[in-house]
Parts: C-alpha cells; structure tokens; sequence
C-alpha cells in the first residue's frame, strides 16, 4: 500500500474516531491528544540524555503565561497560546544556566529543585498566580465556524479538532528536528559527549537547545490544556503528573519517536477507559501500578518493542529472498 | 458440550472477546438498574489519592442512606415512586477529571443531581453547570459566586461555623487569652484563617503571631510546631488543616509538652490521634464534627433521619472510617429528597426552587438559605451549628450555636479578615 494511503486512512480515522465514543470518552480523548504533545517534547529532551523532573512544571508556565495573557492582557487565545510555549522556552533558557551545570542524576535533582521553587512562586503570589487557588475564569477558545464545520470548543470533539491540528503540526516540527542534523547532534551529545566535544559539538549548547525547544512544545500543551479546561492551580503541575509522563515514556520506550506516544496512548486508556469502565475506579492506582510494573519487568525495551516485532516481522516476509550468493 | 462449542468456531480471539464483555458487563451493574423507576444521582468527588478521606466516606455514607430510602419505599414523585441510585466518578481532586466526570454523569448517566466535594475541582466542573443548568452541590460555600447559580452549599458552611467554636471556648473558658495559628496555605486553609482570626478578635483572644501557613507538602511538623508554641500560648488552633496534618501536629504537640487548648475545624479519626498521644492529652479538643451517637443529636430540631442507626451502620459497615464527610452527603440528599417531593419532580430547576423556599431542613436544625454579603449569592444554607469537645476519649457535642448572630454581632470583622486574605467572592480570581 502506499505510503500516502495509509496517512490518509490514518487521518480518516482520526477525524472519525471521536463520534465513535461517548461523550467522557471524547473528553479523555482531549487531554489524551494534549499529553501526546506532551509526552512527545519530554522525548526531545531524552534525547540528549538528560531526564528532567521539571517538564510538567513548565508545561505550567506555558498554562499560566497563555491564561494571564488573556485574562490580563486581553490577547487572542491562539496568539496567547503560542506566546505560552515562547515564554516556556525563555524559562528553560534561563533553567539552562544553573541546570545544565549538572548532569544525569545531578540534573534530575536540580531540575526538581527548579520545578518546586516555580510552583511555590505560583502559590506565593496570588497576584497575578492566584496563589494555591490558581487561576479560574480562563478564556476558552473563541467559537468559530468554517463552512460546514461550527466549532463550539465547550463540545470535546471540536476541541480534539483543534488540539488535534495543533499536535500534529508540532509533532511533525519535534519529527523534522530529530531527522535533522541538530537531532543527530542531540544522540551524539547523548551516547558520545566526548567525542562530540572533540569534534567542535558545543555539547552544553546542544543540551540547552534540546531543553528549551522541548519546554516550547510543554507551553504549548499547557496552554492548550488551560484553554480547555478554564483553571489551571499549582496542583495541576505536581510531581504525580511527572510520573506518569516518566511512566508514559519508560513503558512505552524512548528508543524510538512513537514509544512514549505509544506509552501514554496504552496506559491512558487503560487506566482512564477500561479500569473505571471495569468499576474498579477506587483500585485504579493499584491495578495501574501492577500494569507499570509488570510492563517494565517484561517489556523492558517497552511498546514500541512489540511494534518493532512486528513490523521487521513483516518487512522480512515482504523482501524478495535472496540467494546466499546475492 | 464444551468441544462442540469449540469445533462450531469458538476461537481463542472469540473467547478472549465474548469473557471481555461479560466482565465489563459485570462490572457495570448499574446499566441494568437504568431501566425503571430510578433517580440517578451524581457523586463526583476524590475517591482516590490524598484528598479522598473527603470523598469515599461520603459515598460510603450515601449507599445506606440510598438502602434506607429504597426499602422505606423511595422517593415519591407526582408521578410515582422512584428508587435511588448513587452513580460515582472518582475526580481524584483534579478540575479536568472533575470536568470529564460531570460530563459523563449528565450526558452518559442520566443523573438528577450531582454532589462534589468543591474547591479545585469546582472551578473545571463550573462551565458544564452553566451550558447544562444541572444541579450541583458543594461542601465549601468558597466556592459560591453569582457566576454560577446551580451551585449550592446545603450542608457545610465551610468555614463560617468555625467561629461557634472559638465563641464557645470564651464563655466556658474566659482564663484563655491567647492564641496561635497554623495552616496550610491552600484554598482550605486560607478562608478558614480569616475566619478564625474574626472569631478570637470578636472573643477578645489576642493572636501572638501571624498564622503560620505552611506548603501542603510539609511532612516534617516538628519545626512547624516548635514556632508555634514557642511564644507560650493558651490555645493552638489548627485552622482547618487536612488530617494529614492535623495528626502530627497534634503529636508534635504531645511531644513538645504543649499543655493547653487546642482548637481545629475538624479531628478526623481522633481515636487515632488519642492513640499517638494519651487520652489526658486530648481531652477538652475542641472541633466541629460530632459522631451521630452523640444523644444531642436525637432531639427535634435535628433534620437527619435517624442519626444514631445511621452512625452505628456505617462503623459497622466501615469501621474506622467516621469522619466529617460520613455523614454531610447524606444530609444533603436528606434535604434533596424533602425538596423533590415537595416539587413532585427531579428536575433540576424544579427541586432547586422547592429547596429555597421558605426554611431550609439543615441537619442541624432550621436555616436560612444566605450568603449575599459573603459568597455573593444566597446559596448557603446557614443556621446554627454544633461545637464538639474530647472527653474521656469520645466526642461529645457541648452546645449548638447560631452562625447567623455571629455574624449579626461581628459580620464586619469577618469581612475585614476575609479582605485581608483575598477571600471574599469577587477578589477570588
């Protein structure tokens, strides 16, 4: 089948699958497609080998700068949604300084560290933050019509779309930068800092790249959560939202740019979909717990092992054979 | 016959399938129960992670008092009698889990009504009540405001009753003068501080420092603690602290050799505090949350079907679980069934307006539905509330006291405080 086929059938699918779901099922699937984002810029950071405990905190900067626009400036909710992970960025960028003068468990520490003292500056200043409370009130995207489409963004599917056309954009830009040379720097500062560093790589500014831009598409995926949702409070960009991204990510595997999508899409649905369906809402956390660890135990290159099973699996029965004289 | 299934095609896929459907089928008893004469009514709060000690005994709670109602015959309608069925979404105290969840019980569930918990959750839940207009109700009238009209706080009046507590330990205890506060610097704690900063201005009880608020995240109470009694106070109060906290600090005090008053909105699970520090210790707490076999609790100003059996089933049931929340649900739906049946209705805008008319039924005792000044919107329903203290190692209700002449009396005070921490509805951002 050609290539072109299949983005077309999945592209189909994707603007069908919501109207095959119920209606919390369709909410799920709008917090869903923003954690992909999500999930997604934490894999860019990886990339470099670092494992930062602050990417959720950041996707909270990216929420809070998008909501205070808003709210205090009056901007436009998209234009305020791409300023959030603007200024998401600039906040790495100013992390990078002290952070990146650590490095692998160091950092994760530091970074930790960092992600703390914004969340206590969220609740320490209650004006503008709001303090523990946070902000409430926060703009939804303006409704909007395209002809044969009304988008009412109160309506979880219309909000998918839109969510949905923004991911897909930034996952195609995190896709485009890991193929490209600066992507190829990212593994080789990752698996040979060294003999990056002796061939000219300005490893640390590599590193500091890697965060920000990862911290950019964490804005974005905040805003867009934001938006959503209308409130936004320190709690919402706790340590426990930054497990289940590290969980998300070693569970479904970091080897490839689909693994940590894999992991988040798997457990997400799991744990928000058959587990309450189940009516085992009050052992969710642990049956989920169970999964993670059993998951880890014998999945220990993760989902996107299975994926890659299969699929050499298949490119092997499709190759021609050759003769062991070819 | 089992070969025969299998030979006719039953494949491992097929098997797989059809024993995945029955154990989802099995798990959801409740789509079998939609059918009929039933109300469905929402419980949307944390069932799961730190904050669901105010959540899972409130459903727990509700389960009996919906066996109770069911076997006196249910609800009656104008048009015949209902049964009624609790239909739970775990919120896991997180405003987009809220909106999922009140989403899934209007649209999917068909629920009538739908009680939260309140505070973080609220402000995500807050657009589904304005484009559905469902009825929903709150333990923390903080989060009433004009904005939303369908929110109403019929059992709690978090934290106005507070001041019953302080009002009563200066009449029965004029030797204590002074007083220090702590809290954790959250949507609970901060409300609650003005509140009790009015109650010991309006007592005459001078603070000795400025409540000290710590991070939510504080584990290590020892240092928090050593500050607080360091200026030698009569009384510590523990604001309206989750007991997480309430429980080492309590036990930070003991060991510290702390000698005095103690005050706190709530003493969840106190036969568990007395057995970190002694019976002797707590004696004379005072808080705000009686146990239902509490022979007060039996006289007939009290609006909550039979509060002794109710008590005695749910430790039965649940031993060890009793709490502030056990109970608060189920008089909130006391008050909605009185209120359905006088509308004849389950509709929500019908028993919304039977509710407020005339004298509210709070478990307490008669009360008005009130809180302009306060929340903006008379959506609280508010009359007089008990004070409880420790002794011998059982709580015991001491007085029942009005929250509306408090407030008659030092209204003002109460404003000022509430000002001066940002909390009155429209400095709430």
């Amino acid at each position: 089948m050609p290539k072109f086929l299949i983005w077309i059938a999945v592209l189909a699918a994707l603007v069908a699958l919501p109207h095959g779901l119920s209606f919390s099922q369709q909410e799920i699937l709008v917090f869903l497609t923003i954690n992909v984002l999500l999930v997604a810029s934490y894999r860019l950071l990886t990339l470099t080998g670092e494992w930062s405990l602050a990417h959720v905190v950041i996707m909270g900067v990216g929420a809070y700068s998008s909501a205070l626009l808003t709210k205090k400036l009056g901007v436009y909710v998209p234009v305020s949604m791409l300023l959030g992970g603007v200024i998401a960025a600039l906040i790495a960028v100013l992390l990078s300084f002290p952070l990146f003068r650590m490095k692998g468990f160091y950092f994760l520490i530091g970074s930790f560290a960092a992600g703390e003292i914004i969340r206590l500056l969220w609740k320490r200043f209650r004006d503008p933050f709001g303090g523990a409370k946070g902000i409430k009130g926060i703009d939804p995207m303006p409704d909007f019509s395209i002809g044969f489409y009304q988008f009412d963004f109160f309506e979880p599917t219309s909000y998918y779309y839109f969510a949905g056309v923004i991911v897909a954009f930034c996952l195609w830009v995190l896709w485009r930068i890991e193929k490209s040379p600066v992507g190829l720097t990212f593994h080789a500062v990752h698996w040979q800092d060294k003999l990056a560093q002796a061939s000219g790589v300005n490893v640390r500014a590599y590193r500091t790249l890697a965060f920000a831009i990862a911290s950019g598409f964490a804005g974005i995926s905040g805003a867009l959560l934001a938006h959503y949702v209308g409130t936004i409070n320190p709690n919402a960009f706790d340590i426990d939202l930054m497990v289940f991204v590290l969980t998300w990510a070693i569970v479904g595997g970091t080897a490839t740019f689909y693994g940590p999508i894999l992991g988040c899409v798997v457990l997400t649905v799991i744990n928000e979909v058959v587990l309450r369906e189940l009516g085992l809402e009050q052992m969710r956390p642990l049956i989920y717990g169970a999964i993670m660890i059993l998951s880890i135990l014998f999945l220990p290159n993760g989902l996107e092992s299975i994926v890659q099973k299969f699929t050499k699996r298949r490119a092997a029965e499709g190759a021609p054979e050759r003769s062991p004289a070819e | 016959m089992i070969s025969k299934i299998v030979k006719s095609g039953l494949t491992r896929r097929t098997f797989l399938k059809s024993t995945a459907v029955t154990a989802m089928s099995a798990g959801l008893p409740g789509a079998s129960l939609a059918a009929g004469n039933t109300i469905r009514i929402g419980f949307l709060a944390p069932l799961t992670g730190a904050v669901a000690a105010w959540g899972k005994p409130g459903l727990d709670g509700c389960q009996i008092w919906a066996e109770r109602v069911n076997a006196a015959g249910g609800i009656k309608l104008s048009d015949g009698s209902y049964s009624v069925e609790f239909v739970s979404y775990d919120n896991e105290y997180d405003p987009a889990k809220a909106r999922t969840g009140a989403t899934k019980l209007i649209r999917e569930d068909g629920v009538s009504f739908i009680m939260m918990l309140g505070g973080d959750t609220w402000p995500g839940v807050q657009p589904v009540a304005d484009k559905t207009g469902m009825l929903f109700s709150t333990l923390l009238p903080s989060d009433l405001s004009p904005d939303t009209n369908t929110l109403i706080a019929p059992a709690e009046v978090h934290p106005i009753y507070n001041v019953t507590g302080v009002e009563w330990l200066a009449e029965n205890k004029p030797e204590l003068k002074t007083a220090v506060m702590c809290a954790q610097d959250d949507a609970l704690g901060l409300p609650s501080v003005a509140t009790y900063l009015a109650a010991f201005e309006a007592a005459g009880i001078e603070m000795l420092d400025a409540p000290l608020l710590f991070d939510p995240a504080t584990t290590d109470f020892a240092p928090v603690v050593t500050r607080l009694i360091s200026k030698d106070p009569d009384i510590v109060c523990l604001d309206t602290c989750y007991s997480d906290y309430v429980h080492p600090i309590a036990e930070q005090l003991f060991q510290q050799g702390f000698k005095g008053q103690i005050i706190s909105c709530t003493a969840d699970f106190y036969d568990q505090m007395i057995a970190k520090t002694s019976e002797e210790f707590m004696e004379g707490f005072v808080f705000q949350f009686p146990d239902f076999d509490d022979p007060a609790l039996n006289g007939d100003n009290i609006n909550f079907t039979d509060p002794n059996g109710f008590y005695a089933e749910f430790n039965r049931r649940h031993p060890g679980q009793w709490g502030a929340v056990s109970w608060e649900y189920a008089s909130i739906m006391d008050l909605w069934k009185a209120a359905a049946e006088k509308a004849g209705s389950a509709s929500p805008d019908a028993v919304a307006a039977a509710m407020k008319e005339g004298k509210g039924k709070h478990a307490f005792g008669d009360a008005d539905w009130w809180g302009t000044e306060l929340f903006g919107i008379d959506n609280a329903l508010v009359g007089d509330w008990p004070v409880v203290a420790i002794e011998g190692g059982k709580a015991r209700i001491k007085d029942f006291r009005s929250i509306p002449d408090w407030y008659a009396r030092h209204g003002d005070l109460l404003v000022k405080h509430m000002k001066a921490y940002d909390q009155m509805w429209d400095q709430r951002s």
